[in-house]
Order: C-alpha cells, then structure tokens, then sequence
C-alpha cells in the first residue's frame, strides 16, 4: 500500500469503493452459475464436501430449511465483518452465503427456474452480489454506528465450521453400513488422507468408490 | 453434454477467477480499499515472499485436494478461490516480474491473470470429473446421501443447540424456543436456533433496542406464516384431539 497515492485509491475503478459490487457481483454470478452445474449436472459445486452434501440432502428430501439457514447466517456474518475489516470473505459470504444458501432458500420456495437454466443463474448471481457489495460499501460508509453487536456471528460461524467436520467419519460409518469391501475401502481412503494431512472426507468417499467399482452392491 | 459442460466451465472459471483476482489484490490496500478474499489468503500470499515456484507449489498442494472431491462428490473446495487461484495467478504474473507492487498488489493484473487460470482449472476439474463413470457415482451417492443427512438431520441442530445453550443464557432461551418450534413447523431446528443466536446475542449486546425489536416482530411473523401456510396449526389442533372451529378453517381455504 505505498506505491498508489490515496486519492487514486478512491477514484480509480481498480481501487475504488463504487466497483466493488461490481467485483462481488462478477463473483457471485460464477459461483451461482456453479451451484447451477451442480443442481443439473451434480459437478462444480464452489464449496467444501461436507457445506455441499448439505444441499445434495435438500435436493434429495426437499427440505431446504437447514442449508438455507447455515448460508444465510454466513453470509450475514461476513457481511457485518466485511464492512468492519475492509476484507469480505469469499468463503462465508459468496461460496456459502449466496452459493448455498440463498439456492436452497429458492428451491424451498419452489423457484427452480435460476437453477436449472445457465444465464438465469449467472444473471441472478450477478445481482445478489451486487446488492452484496453495495450493502457492504453502504455499511463501510456509516462505520455500522448503528450498532456495535455481531449478533452471535461468532457462535454461528463456530458451529457451521463444527458440524462440517463430522461428514468424515459420518461417511465412513454409512460405508460401513452398506456393505463390508465399501466400509473397508472407505476406510483405507480416510486413514490415508489423514496419514496426508488432508481432511478425511475426501479419502473416505474416494476409498469407498474404488472398492464400490470393484465389489458392486444391488441398489 | 461435455461440450456444454466445458463451455458452461470457461464462462464461471473466468467470472470467478476474474473477480477473485481483482479481489484478492484489493486486500493489499485495505482497509482504505475494500477487498475481497480471506484473512488467510491474505497472509498466506504475503508468506510465499514473493517466489513463483513457492507460489505455484503451494497452490499445486491443494488442488489436488480439490480434485479428488471434485471427481469424489462435485465440490471444488473453497480452496480453489481461497489458494489456487490467487497463488497460480500470483506465480504467473511473478515469473516475468519479480516486483510485487507491480504484480501481486495490482488488480488489473491480478484479475487478468487470475481470469485465464481460473478458466483452465474450473474446466479441468469439471470437465475430468463428469467423465467419471455413472457406477462409481452411485457408489458416492449410497453412501454420501445417508451420511449428509444424518449431518442435516440430527447432527447440525445439536451443535447449533448446543452452541446456542453456551453462547449465554439468553440465546440459549431464544434459541430453544425458536429451535423447538422450527423442529415442529419448518422439520429441522437449524433456522429457529441461528434466529435464536441472533436475537439473544443482539440483545446481550445492544438491549432491547429498535433493531432487536423488529428482528423479534420479524421472527414471530415468519414462524406464525409458516405455520399457517404449511397447515401446522390445523395438525397441531387435530392432534390434541380437539375440533378445528368452522370459521378458522374457512380462512385457511380462502386464503389458499
């Protein structure tokens, strides 16, 4: 932060607080758009495996209300902090926020149309985080003297990040169930991710595929 | 398909990587610019020291990661935003200039770069993990779906219970009522816990103040609409074994 003078932070659009809705906006549609191809095409969902399940389980029993509220608190968790710190992360507020969260609140709804059709989803994305952005730049601008609360952000954050840590073994417990070569191979799959200091999920999953190719259950 | 999958891969990897960019080199300048990214990107941008190769090795760590759940179960992992992008686009623009402020901290060329790679990678990842064959799917799908909802179900409205109770008596109070009442109308507590949180904490802070008030109103709104539109009410009175009276039911069936 040297080389630019200040006034040139202000008015110039790379800098400038008017583009950065702009900026989330572009964000948002992309991500939106990836939750689309996961809705269609069960691929590119922006998030981890566990924050993604959450929404495969809505799509599966059509009941949204738990991922739309996990995202929603999210996204107004990082909302509130983005405009505090002068950083809005990406991971709560866009991947989550408007990647799961308001999806699961339209499809609770009823409203598939953004999802199952590309552009709708882009353009839907583009204005969520638009208004995003321009709510963040509006609180940046009266510093929140509205009040000083976080309104338990903390907590909610806390707990979402929590509950995601129990897919792993969670997974591995209903490979079990399944058949014994599914457990087994998920198993071996989340010892050896774990061994590899990645989070055991994905070892779990990808343990219990290799020995699922192999050793075929009856659906 | 594939084709439109590609297709479909370049325009969202480019928004994306585009935006994340621009975003990522913003954050250089805060908090006089605002910036989007995360603290740990942030700082794990700053730790590479300027290197191309440390950059573009610490971005290769966690790609592999997301490719193996993009193939497992369609997720990229918030990593790719968070890491791979920024450090490849960062590595990019540092193997022909080796000064920072003019590469690492300029949104212009952050976001140019980063909109290139986030092309190739979102196209990559998606592009290899639809040619997973359909079998191996349905061996993630049996057992990933009873899994995650277990987590839906049973898992994520304890901790969030659990979270409530501890953040203080008063979100603890909210959170069990909401939560026991979104359990009932709605079928899982999660939204009724978080609004529980959100109300006890807002009041711990900040007392009984406007904003809290019209948070309250606005929750009591939603649960009794949601109550009345799902037909919760009409269960609820059958249940306890009394008659629903003539005139509330004409409500309901005019208002449907």
């Amino acid at each position: 932060m040297t080389e630019f003078p200040s006034e040139e932070l202000r008015t110039d659009f790379w800098f400038a607080d008017w583009s950065f809705p702009f900026f989330v906006g572009l964000l948002s549609a992309g991500v939106f758009a990836g939750t689309h191809m996961y809705y269609v095409y069960g691929i590119g969902a922006f998030n981890e495996v566990a924050f993604v399940s959450m929404l495969r389980a809505g799509m599966d029993t059509g009941v949204y209300g738990a991922v739309a509220a996990f995202g929603a608190s999210f996204l107004f968790a990082r909302i509130i902090e983005g405009a505090l710190v002068g950083i809005l992360d990406v991971g709560g507020a866009i991947m989550t926020g408007v990647g799961l969260g308001i999806p699961a609140m339209f499809l609770g709804a009823g409203v598939t149309y953004p999802l199952d059709n590309f552009f709708p989803a882009l353009a839907t994305g583009m204005v969520i985080g638009c208004a995003v952005g321009g709510i963040i730049i509006l609180a940046r601008k009266f510093t929140m003297n509205q009040s000083n609360s976080t309104f338990g952000a903390d907590v909610m954050m806390g707990a979402g990040n929590s509950s995601g840590r129990f897919l792993g073994p969670l997974i591995v417990i209903t490979a079990i169930s399944v058949s014994i070569p599914i457990g087994v191979g998920s198993l071996l799959g989340a010892l050896g991710f774990y061994i590899w200091n990645k989070p055991i999920t994905g070892g779990a999953i990808l343990g219990a595929m290799l020995f699922g190719s192999l050793f075929p259950v009856a659906i | 398909m594939l084709l439109m999958i590609l297709m479909k891969s370049l325009v969202i990897g480019g928004l994306v990587g585009f935006a994340v960019g621009a975003g990522a080199a913003r954050m250089f300048h805060a908090p006089t610019t605002q910036g989007m990214g995360a603290f740990r990107t942030l700082g794990e941008l700053n730790s590479c020291e300027g290197d191309a190769a440390s950059h573009f090795s610490f971005g290769l760590g966690f790609f592999f990661n997301a490719w193996a759940s993009s193939v497992a179960a369609g997720a990229f992992t918030q990593d790719i935003d968070h890491r791979i992008i920024p450090h490849w686009g960062a590595a990019a623009l540092m193997s022909r200039n080796k000064n920072i402020a003019e590469t690492m901290h300029n949104p212009k060329k952050m976001a140019i770069a980063c909109g290139l790679i986030g092309m190739v990678v979102v196209a990559f990842l998606n592009s290899t993990a639809s040619a997973v064959p359909p079998s191996l799917q349905i061996t993630a799908v049996k057992v990933l779906v009873p899994a995650a909802n277990l987590l839906v179900n049973i898992i994520m409205p304890v901790i969030f219970w659990l979270a409530a109770i501890e953040a203080g008596k008063r979100s603890g109070f909210w959170g069990t009522i909401f939560g026991g009442l979104a359990q009932l109308i709605m079928g899982n507590a999660v939204p009724g816990l978080v609004l529980g949180i959100l109300i006890g904490k807002g009041v711990d802070d900040g007392g009984w103040n406007k904003i809290t008030k019209t948070m309250m109103s606005a929750v009591v709104l939603l649960f009794v609409l949601s109550a009345f539109f799902r037909g919760f009410d009409l269960e609820m009175i059958q249940s306890f074994n009394l008659a629903i009276p003539a005139w509330y039911e004409l409500i309901h069936s005019t208002l449907k």
